[in-house]
């Protein structure tokens, strides 16, 4: 029989996910199993997202993959265990309009060809990884038919990257450590869907970076290699903050929500610090903008605004309300406004609808903000231009979904090649 | 009996101290007890130190004190506390020369005039607090004729400011965190002389720093209100390594005086972290300095050069002998080069005979410096100018001492004022 030409296509689409009390430590590196549970605010997968389209066909010779256009090696062991653990589950699918019929001993023979792309840039540090696996497992188990519920499909994309896993639920999701050597319990469940606290608005600041940073795979096995205080914070705290941050969620505590938030992220950095050889995610101007969000909140007497860093400099602020976030927008320009020659709108992207809200919509942009009146201190002067490379703001958002809509695949649909 | 004029006067000199095990929380703040031990350096008196002028007159209507030629307030506890505590061990004191008989009890009828100045800025955070009320209690406890030893004067230090108890000895110095309630067991104590490793050089970098720091005082209350990691290194952490260092000490062992003393130095900066809210002392600058000495430290295998951060910027980094010294400084003037007018003899203060040895005291100064080949990685520019606002190089150095000399005394020895 002449080699088939068919070729089956899925296309999905994935969102981030930024975690609010934080993994840093595995206690299985092969089955990247964490030393501790891990609390998630998935993103809006309109703003920040990974598209990934698969495809299998009898005229493929062999397991491909293009990551953002260039074409990657799927040799490493992340790919090569979510590719096995994904196929082993596969099922009968049938596509009665082609004429494609697929039996479930008959994938183990089939090869695929994968084509995913971030619409954020990777150098960007907003954790394209756990977006990219989350992308991959979903989207392959809807091509193979795979009839598993995200929670056990969280655990195949854990094996990718570990927290993969909490993108495959929108709203709050909670990567629940496990205690099982096979890892079968370290699973992702959702806490809350993305309706649940609407209000909240997120503003990430992308700060620019002269260093190449510690990747988190490796900064993550020092640190529990040679950190004191991360078993200590393993054991002792994280319990207490998973338990008491479910409340916050469930309750929109947003002041506790707050308080959970920023300690659990500088408790973090703080293990990164007692590592050996230490390691900085955070920079002069992470620290700027914690100091100008600590000293909002404070004055407000209760908190408006919580921040979160993970393994790099770039700000997460997750504002209580739109009216907060407004005024956040306005405080965090004036203190790093643009450089003269751009335009407001490559400067605030995402839901740039924000900027009319704030008054910055206009060709005046910038000149016209005040200091806010709340922050006397000396947080630096107004003029440290670049020092921010651009704001996204989103807010909690969806999981992943299939797309439908044929011109978003990234494959051409008869050669299964990148369009 | 018309009021006597004598005037009688002492004048002492006395180091400043880094701690290479780090003090960081009080379980008393009246008092001034820590949570755990700490060891520390002395500097080198020639160059860095305070030197005080005590006198004692019947003229004297009031006790006053001025400190770098201002006048300042002794109502505080701490310089109340001091006072008090000297003053009740004051005993008999003749000087035939100049006809002067104080008796124990005319101490207490009796008034004070206090300066005292230090050689170096107070603005660049180097620890002036600890030199200060250390040379207060030596200074005081000469004029009284205070017959105690340096540890049980040290006490009475450290009610002014904890890690003056310190400053008491030269070389290397413990401060037992005592158990007693009364602090009477919580004295410094000697571990060698500082003749007894004196390889050793001390580069200090002064960094440029924009914003007002944290005092060191709030600083650790904040830190043991709010910290969840301090306990855990208080109890667990500190009492290890300190048995640790003092081994190190005596043997002179390098290699583990460095990875205990970086190690103690981050994580002591982690816990202020772990603050809420957060307390960042070091910058980028810092962390481009230790950047810079870790790489080398694992580029030679064995390490070089050890660092440490106090409650600020400024790098303390100790050289394991002259050779590595050198080296190190022209590292570090290649990185962190002075501004184009600047005089080389003011960028390097101290002992700056290093300079000769560094090939840096000719008119080319840092042009013909060469990247320090085992630093292949991007560090950053070389056009980092103003970091660094100027070094300090030093070495470990001697206790208090009383200065005969009488022009080194701060006040007129006929009025008892300042000259």
């Amino acid at each position: 029989m002449a080699t088939e030409k068919w070729v089956l296509m899925v296309t999905a689409q994935t969102p981030t996910n930024i975690a609010v009390i934080k993994y840093w430590g595995k206690r299985d590196e092969t089955r990247i199993l964490p030393v501790n549970d891990s609390i998630s605010v998935t993103l809006d997968p309109d703003h920040l997202c990974t598209v990934t389209t698969v495809a299998v066909s009898p005229a493929f010779d062999r397991d491909r993959m293009w990551l953002n256009g260039k074409e990657i090696s799927l040799s490493g062991s992340r790919y090569q265990n979510c590719l096995r653990e994904i196929r082993s589950r596969a099922g009968d699918v049938e596509d009665k309009e082609k004429g494609i019929k697929i039996g479930k001993k008959d994938w183990e023979k089939l090869y695929l060809h994968i084509a995913s792309h971030n619409n954020f840039p990777t150098a960007a540090g907003l954790a394209s990884s756990a977006a990219g696996f989350a992308c991959l497992v979903f989207s392959l188990a809807k091509l193979m038919n795979v009839e598993e519920d995200p929670s056990h499909l969280s655990a195949i994309a854990r094996q990718g990257s570990g927290s993969a896993c909490r993108s495959l639920f929108g709203g709050f999701v909670k990567w629940t450590m496990g205690s099982k050597e096979d890892g079968s319990d370290s699973v992702a469940v959702q806490l809350a869907d993305e309706k649940h606290w609407d209000d909240l608005v997120i503003i990430i600041a992308v700060v620019s970076s002269r260093q190449k940073e510690t990747s988190s795979t490796s900064g993550m096995r020092e640190s529990v290699e040679t950190s004191l205080l991360l078993q200590h914070r393993a054991k002792e705290v994280v319990p207490k903050r998973i338990l008491q941050m479910e409340e916050a969620i469930k309750s929109r505590d947003f002041a506790s929500f707050t308080q959970l938030t920023c300690t659990d992220s500088n408790q973090f950095h703080a293990v990164c610090l007692d590592t050996s050889p230490p390691i900085f995610y955070m920079n002069d101007t992470s620290h700027r903008i914690i100091s100008l969000v600590e000293k909002w909140n404070r004055s407000e007497g209760t908190p408006q605004v919580a921040y979160t860093f993970d393994a790099g400099p770039n700000a997460v602020l997750i504002a209580r309300n739109r009216k907060v976030a407004v005024q956040l927008l306005q405080g965090l320009l004036y203190y790093f406004p643009p450089k003269s020659d751009t335009d407001m709108k490559s400067y605030v992207v995402g839901d740039n609808s924000i900027l009319k809200e704030a008054g910055l919509d206009g060709a005046s942009g910038v000149e016209n903000l005040q200091p806010p009146p709340e922050i006397k201190d000396n947080i630096g002067s107004q003029d440290q231009k670049g020092e921010v490379s651009y704001f996204i703001c989103t807010r909690p958002g969806k999981g992943p979904i299939v797309l439908h809509d044929q011109t978003q695949a990234l494959l051409n649909p008869e050669t299964g090649l990148p369009k």
